[in-house]
Parts: C-alpha cells; sequence; structure tokens
C-alpha cells in the first residue's frame, strides 16, 4: 500500500470537519479514489447513531444493573453442584453450565462475593456502531472478584463453571431489581458454548420513549449484555499458550499419553481475561488515530457485508477483531515493534491499509504475529493465528480455517476492486450484500446427518458440529482442492449452526440435528475432469511414498493406469460427466470413506444443479456450437472459391446468437422436418467504384448480387446445396431488400446479407444534408442505424462474445439461462439478443463484490441480482470488453447519457444505454428502427421482475426451487391472446410448390388425401423469412402501437401477453387518433342533442373513450385461426 | 351498448356490428366517424368523397364497397384511398442517383409529355419488387377518403348514416367472403401468414426481371441527368456563374486517395503539434494549471454527483 509521500500526510493530519476532509480529498490526486473518499464520508454519516436518542435509557438501566449487582446476596464457599441446585430452587432459574457439565461428584466449591470492576466496553463506548447492523448491544462486562477463583481453574472447564454459577447468580439478582421493566435471557457470547452472557431487554421503556419523541429519530431495538469476566494476570500466561492442553478431566489413567493441545479453550480463557486490556488498547489507538472510529465503522460496513461477525457461526472475525487488528497495527504492528500504519491516515486510508493486509496475510496457512515474540509459538495447524505478542492473545481464535480463508480472498477481491480506478469502487464494497449463498456459491450440500461419528477424545467446547465441519473441511480440501492434481474447488465453505438466545428458565438446548452446510466454488477448468491423474508409479523411494499416500487417501478408487507417454500413475476414475455430479460423486465417496456420511442418498442434500437442468444444459452443448461453427467455415470456404464473382470477398461474418454460443436452442445442423433455420451471416467485398451512387440502386445491385451468388453456388456445389432468395418486410426501397437462404444437403443453412460500403456513405451524407427536409434526414440517419447495427455491430459483436465465451465457460449457459428467463417472463421481444448477452457479460467483467462467476448457476443468479440493481435511469451500462477503456472515454459515455435525459427526460426515445469500446454512442443494442428497444415500459418490467426474483432467491436461500423463478404470471396482462398450438405449428411450414393465389383461398383440398400422391411430400418446406409470430406481432405492434403493449418471449411461445397504455384511456376526439376510439355518452352528453350548435361543441372538442371490445375484436380478426382464445380483462 | 350520439363534431357517427369470432365472442360496435371530404388543398372531386377516420385495421376496399352497399345500395362506391397509400402516393419509387435528383429538381425540363410520363409509370412499375403480403393492414385509428359516383352518393351516405341511429340496425362489417360480391378479401390468420412466407420468396426469374427493369431505368434516369450537366455546364446563370458539376474534364480523385491524403495530412500536423509542446517553460506552466483547474472542476462534479445521490438516498444505506 502506497500512502504517498509525507508531505501529503501532514495534510490528512488536521482533519476533523467534513468541510475540512473534503478539501484534503480535493487535494489528493486519483479522481476515482476521490469519489470513493467522499461517498465513504457520506456513509458514514447516513449509518451514524445518535446514541444520546437511539440509546435512549440506557445509561441509567446500565446504573441501575450495576447498583443492583452491587447489592447481591453473597455466601462462603459450598460445593458447586449442590449451590446451583440452591440457586435453581430458590430463583427459578437454571445454571448454564457449559458442557460437559460439572460432574455430580466433583468437590471443588464456589462462593459469591460482590463483584467491584465494571466496565461498559465494546462498540456502545467506542462510538462504532452502525445503524444498519442487524443489533445492537450495549456490553457491560462484571469482572468476578479475584477471592472466588484460584490460579488452576484454568484447568477442565473449572473456571466456566464458577463463571456461570456466577452468571445465574447475577441473572438471579438482576430478575429480582428489574422485574418486569426488561426482558432477561442467556445468550453464547459469539456463539462460544463456554461463555454465556445475559441479554437485558428494556421492554417497556423504549415504548413510552418512541412516543414521546415521535420527531426524533425512533429509539433501536438494543439490548444490554452483561458479561462476566475474570480479572486480568489470574492465569499464567505461560500455562495458556495455544499448544497446550489443558482438558485432562475424565481420562486419570491415561497421563502418560500426551494429551491433544486445546487451542480454543486456551485461547477463550485469555479472552476472558484480556476485556479491560483490550479496552485500553483501543481507547490509546483513538487517541493515536483521530480516523480510527471512522474506519471501525467503515469495517464494520464492509464485514457485515460479507457476512463476517464475531460469532463463531459467522466467521469468527468481526468488528472487535477489526478493530484490534487495526488498533495493533497502529501501535507497533511489525516483529520490531514499529508501528506498520501512521495515525495520520485518513478512514479510507486506514480502510483500503487493511483490505490490504488481510489480502495478503491468511491467517490459516501461516500464524500472523503481531508485535514482538517473546517465545516461538507452538500453535497447532489448521487453526487460524493471529497472536497479539503482548497480551499473548490469538486474537483470530474463533475463526476456522474456512472463514480464514473465506476473509482473505473476500479482501482479495475487494482489493482489486480498489485497484479498478474505471469502476464504481463504493457500491460493491459497501452498499451490496454479498453473503448469500446461491451468489457466492456454485454449489451447496446440506449434511443432514453427522454421521457414525466417534467423540473425539478431545471435548471441544464448539461442539459436535463443529468437529464434523473441521472434518469435512480437512477432506474435501484435500479431495477437491489439491494443487497437484489440479484444484477443482477454488473455495471450500463451511456454515456452521447459529446459536440463538434462550430464556433463563431453561437449559441451552443442543440442536438435536445440527446441519452444516458445505459451499463450493468450482474452478470451471478443472471441475469436469474425469480422470484425476496421481502420482507417478516410479522405483524411487520417494515415488512410492508418493504412490501410497495417494492410494491411501483415495482407497479402493485408486488405481494404476498407463498413458500416453508410457508413464504409469496413480489414477482415480469418476464416471459423472457434468461439473455437479462430479462433485455430488466425489464428495459422496470421500465423506462415505471418512465419516460415513454420504452412503444414503438422503445424508446429503446437494442444492444448485437444478438450475442448468431446467434448460438441460450440458456439457457438450459447447461442441455443438463449435460444430455450427465449422459448418459456418465450410460455407465461408464455399463462398470464397466462386471463381465468377465480379468482386473478391472480403469477410464473412456470422452475426447471428447460435453463432456466438449464445442462443437458448442449440443450432439445428442436421435435415430437419420443420425445415431450415438459417444463421445469419453478412458478406462483404472489396472497395469498388462500381455501385450506382443511389441508396435504392444500391439495394437492387444487392439482390442481383444475390441472386448471382445463389446460382454460383448451387452450379458449384450441384446437389449440395439449395439457394432461395428472399425478400425482406421492408417499408421502403431504401432499406435491405433481399437476403439469400442457403441451405445444405447436410441441415445447416445460412442467410446472407451483402454489405456496402457505398450505401453508408451515402446514408451519412444524407443524414447529415442541411439542404434535405427534416424526415428525410430523420430517416437516413435511422436506416444509418439499422446498417451499422447489421454490418458493423453485430459482427463484432459476435467476435467479442465468441472470445469471452471460450475466456469464461460459464458465460453461455448464463447467456441462456438469462435469455430463458426473459423468454418465460414474456419480454424478450422488447430486448435485443445483444443487450441480454452484454448484460449477462456484465457480472463477468465486474464481477464485484465476486469473483467472476464459475458457473451459470452463480452467473445466473449474479446476473438477476444486477438487472435488479441497475439504476438504467441514471447510470449507462458500460462494458470495457477491450479491458483498456480510458477514463476519459467513460466520463464522455456518462455525460452523453446526462445529454440524451436532459434532451429526453420522458424516455420516450432512450431508455437503456449500454456502451461497449466499439460502440460509444452507447444505443446500437438498445434502439431499433429509431425506437428504444425496451421501451420504458418493459424495462422497468424487467428492473421490477428482476427484483422480486432476486427478494425470491435471498428469502429461499439454498433450498430455493427455482423453477419457482421461471413461472410467468399471466394475470399481470390486461389482454392475452392464446395461440392455437396446431395452428402455429402448421404456419412454420409452407413449401415452394404451394401456390400463393391458390393460398388465399385456403382450400383444404388443395392437398391431396393420399399422401404419396401430395405434391409436397418429399420437399423440404422453404425457410422462414421471418417467424410466423414475429410477423403477426409486428403487425400488431405497428397497428396498437398507441393503444397496447404487447409482450411475448420466444417465438415460440404460446401466448401473446399485453396491457393497456394507461394514457391512450381518454382523448379529445380528433383526427388520426393513434387508435380505435369510441364515443363516450357521459362526457360528450351534449353532442347527443342535433341541434345545439355545432361551433360549441367543435369548441369543447367532445371526448372519445378507446373501444377496447373492438380492438380486441380486430385482432380476433387479425390472428384469425391462429388465435385460440384471448382472455381480456373487464371486457 | 348504452345510445351513442349521431355526430361528434362534424363528423357523423357509424357504428358497425362487428361479427363474432370463436376466439372472442362477443359482439361488438366498431365507430367510424364519416365527414364530407375538404382537404386543405382542394380537388375536382371533393365534392363527392368521403372522407372517413378510424378505419377498422383490416380494411380493404371490398369491404368499404360491401358497407357502402348496405348503406346507399350498389353502385355509388367507386374507389377508396387509405391513408399509408396516399403517403406512398408522395414518394415515388427512389430511382434515381442522389445528384441526379437534386439537379433534375433545379434544372429539369419543365414538364414531361403525357404519354412520356405514362411509359414512366409502366416502367416503374416493372420495376417495383413484388409485395410479400396478400393484403395489408391499416394503422388503428387511420384514416380513408372514399370516392363515391356523385355528389347525391355523399348526401345519401350521410342522411343512411343518420338512419341508422335511428333503426339501431347497424351494418355488418363483413369479413369479406360475403356471397353475392363473387370476390373475396384474402383471408387473414394463419393462410396470411403461410401466404406471406410463400410470398417472400418470389420466382427467381422475375426477381430478375425487375431488377432488370430497375437498372434500365436507373440508366436512363442517370443520362437525363448527366445530359442537364453538360447544359448547365456549358450555360452560365443570370449572374454569369458557371455550376459546377460531376463529370467535368477531371475524372474525379479516388476517394480512397483523397481519405489517405487526409489522414496523413492531420497525421503530419499532430506530430509538428507534439513537437511543440513542453517546449516552453510557460507551456509546462499553461499545462499544470489546466490540470489543477480540471482537478477542480472534477472535484466539484463529484460533489455534485454526491448530493445527488444523497438526495435519493438509498444509494448509502448499506443493503440488508
Amino acid at each position: 500500500m502506497d500512502f504517498g509521500p509525507a508531505k501529503r500526510r501532514k495534510l490528512d493530519h488536521a482533519m476533523g470537519t467534513p468541510h475540512k476532509v473534503l478539501q484534503s480529498a480535493a487535494s489528493i490526486g486519483m479522481s476515482r479514489s476521490r469519489t470513493f473518499i467522499l461517498e465513504a464520508e457520506e456513509l458514514l454519516e447516513e449509518v451514524g447513531l445518535d446514541y444520546a436518542t437511539a440509546f435512549g435509557g440506557a445509561e441509567e438501566l446500565l446504573h441501575r444493573i450495576k447498583g443492583s449487582i452491587e447489592a447481591m446476596e453473597t455466601h462462603d464457599a459450598i460445593q458447586i453442584s449442590e449451590a446451583a441446585s440452591r440457586l435453581e430452587k430458590k430463583h427459578q432459574l437454571k445454571v448454564p453450565f457449559p458442557e460437559p457439565r460439572p460432574p455430580k461428584t466433583c468437590n471443588y466449591k464456589v462462593s459469591l462475593v460482590k463483584p467491584t470492576q465494571f466496565n461498559v466496553v465494546g462498540s456502545y463506548v467506542y462510538k462504532t456502531m452502525a445503524s444498519s447492523q442487524p443489533a445492537h448491544a450495549v456490553d457491560m462486562v462484571v469482572v468476578m472478584p479475584a477471592e472466588t477463583l484460584q490460579e488452576k481453574d484454568y484447568l477442565d472447564f473449572r473456571y466456566f463453571y464458577k463463571r456461570a454459577y456466577f452468571l445465574a447468580a447475577i441473572s438471579a439478582t438482576l430478575q429480582k431489581a428489574l422485574g418486569t421493566t426488561a426482558q432477561l435471557s442467556y445468550e453464547l457470547l459469539n456463539g462460544n458454548p463456554t461463555c454465556p452472557v445475559l441479554a437485558i431487554k428494556p421492554v417497556a421503556e423504549t415504548k413510552e420513549k418512541s412516543a414521546n419523541e415521535e420527531e426524533s429519530e425512533p429509539a433501536i431495538d438494543y439490548a444490554i449484555r452483561v458479561i462476566p469476566c475474570a480479572p486480568e494476570g489470574l492465569f499464567p500466561k505461560t500455562k495458556l499458550r495455544l499448544g497446550a492442553a489443558l482438558f485432562r478431566l475424565g481420562r486419570p489413567g491415561e497421563a502418560e499419553t500426551s494429551p491433544l493441545p486445546t487451542p480454543f479453550y486456551n485461547s477463550t480463557l485469555t479472552a476472558e481475561t484480556c476485556f479491560i486490556a483490550y479496552l485500553k488498547v483501543i481507547r490509546q489507538a483513538e487517541k493515536k488515530c483521530a480516523a480510527f472510529k471512522k474506519t471501525c465503522i467503515l469495517g464494520r460496513i464492509w464485514l457485515q457485508q460479507r457476512g463476517f461477525e464475531g460469532d463463531i457461526s459467522k466467521g469468527g472475525f468481526g468488528q472487535l477483531e477489526w478493530g484490534l487488528l487495526l488498533a495493533l497495527l497502529l501501535q507497533g504492528g511489525d516483529s520490531k515493534g514499529h508501528a506498520a500504519l501512521s495515525g495520520a491516515l485518513s478512514a479510507t486510508q486506514l480502510f483500503k491499509a487493511l483490505i490490504q493486509f488481510l489480502a495478503v496475510t491468511n491467517f490459516a496457512e501461516k500464524p500472523c504475529i503481531l508485535g514482538a515474540a517473546q517465545q516461538e509459538l507452538d500453535a497447532p495447524s489448521n487453526c487460524p493465528v493471529l497472536f497479539d505478542a503482548a497480551r499473548q492473545h490469538n486474537v483470530a481464535f474463533k475463526m476456522s480455517p474456512w472463514s480464514a480463508e473465506l476473509l482473505n480472498q473476500q479482501a482479495k477481491r475487494t482489493r482489486s476492486l480498489l485497484n479498478d480506478p474505471a469502476v464504481d469502487q463504493f457500491t460493491p464494497t459497501f452498499i451490496l450484500k454479498a453473503d448469500l449463498s446461491l451468489h457466492n456459491f456454485d454449489l451447496v450440500t446440506r449434511l443432514n446427518h453427522m454421521g457414525a461419528y466417534e467423540k473425539t477424545k478431545v471435548p471441544d467446547p464448539r461442539g459436535t458440529a463443529w468437529f464434523v465441519g473441521s472434518d469435512v473441511y480437512r477432506i474435501l480440501k484435500r479431495a477437491l482442492a489439491d494443487e497437484e492434481l489440479g484444484s477443482r474447488a477454488r473455495l471450500i465453505h463451511i456454515q456452521m449452526p447459529p446459536s440463538s438466545p434462550w430464556p433463563i428458565t431453561e437449559k441451552l438446548k443442543s440442536a438435536k440435528n445440527p446441519t452444516i452446510e458445505v459451499g463450493i466454488v468450482f474452478d470451471p477448468a478443472n471441475m469436469s475432469r474425469t480422470v484425476d491423474k496421481g502420482p507417478m508409479a516410479g522405483p524411487t523411494a520417494e515415488e512410492r511414498e508418493e504412490c501410497e499416500e495417494f492410494r491411501q487417501f483415495w482407497g479402493e478408487k485408486a488405481e494404476l493406469r498407463r498413458f500416453e507417454g508410457d508413464s504409469v500413475r496413480e489414477t482415480v476414475i469418476w464416471k459423472s460427466t457434468t461439473p455437479y455430479e462430479l462433485c455430488e460423486e466425489i464428495m459422496r465417496y470421500i465423506l462415505n470413506k471418512y465419516l460415513h456420511i454420504g452412503a444414503l442418498e438422503e445424508d446429503l442434500t446437494i442444492f444448485g444443479d437444478d438450475l442448468p437442468q431446467l434448460l438441460s444444459l450440458k456439457p457438450s452443448d459447447a461442441a455443438t456450437f463449435n460444430a455450427a461453427r465449422k459448418a459456418f467455415n465450410t460455407f465461408e470456404r464455399d463462398v470464397r472459391n466462386l471463381e465468377d464473382l465480379p468482386l473478391h470477398v472480403r469477410r464473412l461474418m456470422s452475426i447471428c446468437p447460435e453463432l456466438r454460443h449464445s442462443s437458448v436452442k442449440l443450432p439445428l445442423l442436421v435435415p430437419s422436418k420443420s425445415g431450415p433455420q438459417p444463421l445469419e451471416t453478412v458478406i462483404s467485398f472489396e472497395a469498388s467504384g462500381k455501385w450506382p451512387e443511389s441508396i435504392a440502386a444500391i439495394q437492387r445491385t444487392k439482390i442481383a448480387f444475390l441472386l448471382m451468388i445463389g446460382s454460383l453456388l448451387e452450379k458449384s456445389k450441384e446437389g449440395e446445396v439449395k439457394t432461395w432468395i428472399g425478400l425482406e418486410d421492408a417499408g421502403s426501397d431504401s432499406e435491405n431488400l433481399a437476403f439469400l437462404d442457403v441451405v445444405y444437403e447436410s441441415g445447416a443453412a445460412f442467410r446472407l446479407r451483402i454489405h456496402s460500403d457505398l450505401e453508408e456513405t451515402l446514408l451519412e451524407r444524407q443524414s447529415k444534408d442541411k439542404t434535405q427536409e427534416q424526415h428525410v434526414r430523420t430517416q437516413a440517419s435511422t436506416l444509418l442505424a439499422m446498417f451499422r447495427r447489421l454490418y458493423t455491430h453485430l459482427p463484432l459483436h459476435t467476435q467479442i462474445i465468441s472470445t469471452m465465451v471460450t475466456r469464461f465457460p460459464a458465460l453461455s449457459p448464463t447467456i441462456r439461462l438469462l435469455k430463458h428467463w426473459f423468454n418465460t417472463h414474456k419480454l424478450s421481444c422488447h430486448f435485443s439478443d445483444e443487450f441480454l448477452e452484454l448484460a449477462a457479460l456484465h457480472v463477468f467483467l465486474s464481477p464485484y463484490p465476486w469473483d467472476a462467476p464459475s458457473t451459470a448457476n452463480t452467473g445466473f443468479y449474479r446476473a438477476l441480482h444486477f438487472l435488479a440493481h441497475w439504476d438504467w435511469r441514471a447510470d449507462p451500462l458500460i462494458l470495457d470488453t477491450g479491458g483498456d477503456m480510458s477514463k476519459a472515454e467513460r466520463v464522455a459515455i456518462t455525460t452523453r447519457l446526462e445529454a440524451w435525459r436532459k434532451i429526453d427526460p420522458g424516455m420516450n426515445h432512450t431508455v437503456l444505454f449500454v456502451a461497449t469500446p466499439h460502440d460509444p454512442t452507447g444505443l446500437a443494442c438498445t434502439a431499433l428502427n429509431g425506437h428504444a428497444r425496451p421501451v420504458k415500459v418493459a424495462a422497468a418490467r424487467m428492473t421490477a421482475l428482476a427484483k422480486s426474483a432476486c427478494r425470491v432467491v435471498k428469502a429461499d436461500g439454498v433450498a430455493l426451487d427455482p423453477r419457482r423463478l421461471f413461472v410467468p404470471s399471466l394475470a399481470d396482462y390486461d389482454v392475452v391472446l392464446h395461440l392455437n398450438p396446431k395452428a402455429a405449428k402448421g404456419a412454420l411450414k409452407t413449401y415452394p410448390a404451394d401456390d400463393p393465389a391458390a393460398m388465399e383461398t385456403d382450400s383444404p383440398a388443395r392437398t391431396s388425401q393420399f399422401k404419396n400422391l401430395d405434391r409436397r411430400t418429399g420437399e423440404s418446406p422453404l425457410p422462414l423469412a421471418q417467424h410466423p409470430s414475429d410477423a403477426l406481432l409486428r403487425h400488431l405492434n405497428a397497428s396498437y402501437a398507441g393503444a397496447l403493449a404487447f409482450f411475448r418471449g420466444a417465438p415460440e411461445d404460446g401466448s401473446i401477453g399485453a396491457i393497456w397504455n394507461p394514457q391512450a384511456e381518454r382523448k379529445k376526439f380528433r383526427i388520426n387518433l393513434a387508435a380505435s376510439y369510441k364515443p363516450v355518452v357521459g362526457a360528450g352528453a351534449a353532442s347527443g342533442d342535433d341541434s345545439s350548435g355545432e361551433d360549441d361543441e367543435e369548441e369543447e372538442a367532445a371526448e372519445v373513450g378507446l373501444n377496447r371490445e373492438a380492438i380486441v375484436a380486430e385482432i380476433a380478426r387479425i390472428g384469425g385461426d391462429l388465435i385460440e382464445r384471448i382472455d381480456a380483462k373487464g371486457l | 351498448m348504452a345510445v351513442c350520439p349521431p355526430t361528434i363534431g362534424e363528423f357523423s357517427v357509424l357504428p358497425i356490428a362487428i361479427p363474432v369470432l370463436p376466439s372472442f365472442p362477443r359482439s361488438v360496435l366498431h365507430y367510424l366517424y364519416v365527414r364530407r371530404n375538404a382537404p386543405k388543398i382542394p380537388t375536382v372531386n371533393d365534392s363527392r368523397s368521403l372522407f372517413l377516420t378510424n378505419v377498422p385495421v383490416d380494411s380493404t376496399e371490398l369491404q368499404l364497397r360491401i358497407l357502402f352497399s348496405t348503406l346507399v345500395g350498389v353502385g355509388r362506391f367507386e374507389s377508396v384511398t387509405f391513408e399509408d397509400e396516399r403517403k406512398e402516393a408522395q414518394h415515388p419509387l427512389d430511382s434515381q442517383p442522389a445528384h441526379a435528383a437534386r439537379l433534375l429538381a433545379a434544372h429539369g425540363k419543365k414538364r414531361k409529355r403525357e404519354n412520356e410520363e405514362a411509359e414512366r409509370a409502366k416502367e416503374e412499375e416493372a420495376a417495383r419488387l413484388p409485395s410479400t403480403w396478400t393484403r395489408p393492414l391499416r394503422k388503428s385509428g387511420s384514416t380513408a377518403v372514399v370516392l363515391l359516383a356523385d355528389e347525391k352518393s355523399a348526401d345519401q351516405v350521410l342522411k343512411a348514416i343518420a338512419k341508422v341511429h335511428r333503426t339501431k340496425k347497424y351494418p355488418k362489417w363483413e369479413g369479406g367472403d360475403a356471397s353475392g360480391t363473387g370476390r373475396a378479401a384474402p383471408p387473414l390468420g394463419l393462410t396470411w401468414l403461410k401466404a406471406h412466407n410463400r410470398m417472400s420468396y418470389p420466382d427467381r426469374s422475375a426477381l430478375q426481371a425487375s431488377v432488370d427493369a430497375f437498372s434500365t431505368l436507373f440508366a436512363k434516369k442517370e443520362q437525363e441527368a448527366a445530359e442537364i450537366a453538360k447544359r448547365i455546364r456549358n450555360e452560365p446563370d443570370e449572374d454569369g456563374f458557371v455550376t459546377v458539376t460531376r463529370g467535368g474534364r477531371n475524372a474525379p480523385a479516388s476517394r480512397n486517395e483523397a481519405e489517405e491524403a487526409k489522414r496523413k495530412m492531420i497525421e503530419r500536423a499532430e506530430k509538428k503539434k507534439e513537437g511543440m509542446t513542453n517546449f516552453y517553460r510557460f507551456q509546462l506552466r499553461e499545462r499544470k494549471k489546466e490540470e489543477q483547474a480540471e482537478l477542480a472542476k472534477q472535484f466539484e462534479e463529484d460533489r455534485r454527483k454526491i448530493s445527488v445521490m444523497r438526495e435519493k438516498r438509498g444509494k448509502f444505506v448499506p443493503e440488508s
């Protein structure tokens, strides 16, 4: 981390008022980071709490609590079980002893002495709370009087038994003192089962408070936690070192075998004695560094958005650990005792420094020691260590290896985000919530059954779930993330069951069936590997040892195989094919082998593989797309080999989704009954001066050209190729008029359009020609946009997406799923394929706050997340496909969008704005024919649907049935046209032998009743010039643009939805209303009177209402037999 | 259906009963608004034509013929021009070279002889591409002008409309295949769409012929333009200037060459500029000043942006 020269630091020193902060921010260069600073300041202001009002009554309550505890009953030493039962009986509560409970026979004694030392600690005193955190608590530590404890209490939970008894006694006292004004319950401090605490929630008081002060911010729901702790320096630190084994109970005979170390237990004990010490540390840091508090709040938000909290089940790294780490780094982080960070840094700088620190240190891999280490750290492996040498305490003791790994990953992601100056750094860092399993993990497994798991000899206070979890992690890490085999998983995470508060009158119920969730992030390149090649079987001892180790780990699955190059290796072969099945197979095998979990189907529940199955996405799909690509190359060669073409072919480019791995349906490459489905391509020739200087003439020349290509192709590939020249449904002579369909016998078909560079020049000239009439110029610029889309943007876009698909294996299925989602929600007729592809690509190119998705699963959910969060009214979507977009270009794009919004605030012409390096205008894929595509209504619907989908994803979590996201709701539409499926299918086939004149009359006698006599038999149907459903929709849109907005998914969609335009409901009567209207009786009552002067009426301009019935009836007539039924709401 | 006013503004309201279809089994009324045709530029036929607005989208001449014959009997209806057809008429086949069009407009002969014009029309017709639809659809709410036999018929139609309101016997909108006419409008729906696909792939020879006809026409027009250009090249206008036109003595420079030359020139200019930046001290000073100003400006902009975001709120609240 570069903190800049010393001069700059000085500037930062004198900060305090926001104004000064802004000023100093201005003097620091780097524009993006400057915005980041301002945004962070704003965030701090937003989440800041007014402690006086938010914690109204807290001080008073604290005093009352202190007073009551000071007045508590005392007694002399009694035997512990007797004391406990006496207390329980007297006050009807339970003593929250940790498991294992003290044996009845144990003979040590407890006494009660009034505590003298009270302290309020935690974020309440440091004022580092954020209003957005899920729960607010005021922590009050009560130091247990030293005379009640003994030095040897550190052994065998004895301290914790005494602590529990002490807590129960306090609870009894407070229950009596506070009565009904507060609600008391036990909860676990940070989910640590050895440390129960008492939570006190004021009941009635807060209500009165909020009633009194309505105008001020409503008081938050807070709790006061009473935390008993041990006096400082009670236990000798050396005894509590990480590697010590402090639990020896129950095995008196086995003293000679060295007991296993208990690092968690030891650290819990040190933590118990360090409350006050750390309070001092933080106080000092606060004094030394002005920005300390703010950095803590920023850190809290950052952690919170990533699901990290102090609680063991939430990673064990929370606000406190963050603050301690920062304080230690400020006071002497490195081994020589020098401060690693300067206290003069600003909050954002400190935040970035800490992120940098967390990104380069992985607590799980290598113990991290802060301060001068006095002795060797004998920490057991697999235990993350962040050691505070001065206080001999492992700050990260609550963390697990996986949470340390995850924290490290998250920090790395944030670091790369903060190093990317081009993108919005603020929102992904602090605002977006990035802890949803479905967004994070490709596959989530729930272990429903802990297996025939033997209790290990070391009773870890964290319980069985913890044991199983850490074993599962260790095994899976070896099985899935083995570096030498090629790591299949990038990240393995284990989610432990959380703890919850329980009433003081009950015992802590350990969850009957704790379930562990294992989340796995795939490495897309390796996860689909079916053969694991292990170590080489060789003669040397080393090799033999390796092989032995490999065989031992994989058990019976391991076998020797000979590979090419005569290498003999230990191998594991898997049967499955898809990444999900492979992962499941491996997990089931290996967990069963070691933990006896997974043999039964219901032991493991696998989440995440339902989504690809929805579309039956297969790994082999890529091969089909590649085959299409190959067929295209053949076609290109055939065209290039034509000898008699007057111009040389410069390029033949593909422009359709099928040729860029992104169509929902696979391209059709074999002859089918339903006729050929041409893949679209464009051809461009060498520059020539022979094109006529008129757009219309160019279009005709193109037809002649196509006719020529067609006949030449048929001649050169006789019997192999059939060509059809088709006319476009063009509105004017200056549009492209024709295309050539080339159908191969093998089934592949291509549609060819010709690019002429002169056309572009002419259109450009025409659109800029001031002497022309306005409408001519508008038309010319529309045509120009269409031209550029077809011949410039689409080929480039195809190229880009094809490259990206190879770069990101998960992109192709993500695009297809996203398109499918748009299809089912009847949105795709409003969105261009290119837009959807770019939207999916966006989550790969700027994936923050995550990494680029590695499967379609995460890709799809994050794409939805992006669509739901994209504020397209204000922000452009900028895709830096080349990776080299400059800041100036981005600014220019944003400025352009702002300009559009100023010109067209109603967003009638420009709605979505998607810019790529080759299209800085931002409209190439979101405008068609001079109209916005999508229109505002459709774009708003997209956002609304994506938002509700995200809500479902969030609410259902991993158990989500993805089919729920793909249920269309027809109820939203005012009119639904149900197409006749049979007729719609029939519409797909027309034959060259059909006589158009005869078809007009539609006589069924036309076809012979004997199939073999029908002249159409054996003939393959014509290609579709445009899909009949598309043609119908185009006409409906053209006719009813003013009255109805139509919604339809894929062309095969069985129904079309439509919504009435509310603005078209009533109009003043005039010529050329945009839809069919009927006279309204009520409003135009005067007009019913014939005799009344016509002049009056004209001035009044009678109102007319939308003639909905007539419009629907018209649609029924247009659709004819194609429409089976029309459901119209309210008609 | 509630009572409907017989007139609205200067229009008579003509309700039409729409036949019931199985896909939407409801009897509904469509309202056609009729008045005498009074265009801004009067024509000879105005007195015997009627102006309709809100014609049904599936209107064809045949259907309107049937409608008017039910109102006033057979033989009164002559023809109809729909809104989109009128527009099309204003944009004839664009078959001229771009420069020729301008030249013709400025210097073309005043008026061609009639038979020449007819011939040209015929040629243009031959050059038109075949349509791909058996029948067009109108825009909803669009207009049409109906030409009737004589002025009297127009009166009768309006009277008949008034009568319809009294008798409540609304004329029916026939699908087109009503018996008695012998002819039927091409059906819509499936057949219409299938016919469209079939017609999108016209006969190759017919298409070739159409393209050939177009090129002949185009060549002819180009030649005309060349002649005019030649003529005006040699003729000074009233101020004594000679218009510069294409095709002078020197062949026009190739476009590619011109572009190449321009590119080179820009390159050279840029190179020259580059050599001279940061050469003098004042340049450096000015650049620094500019940078500072830019920074200050951006800072202001950022601040503004933040305040906009603050107004929207929500942007600064971490999601839960």
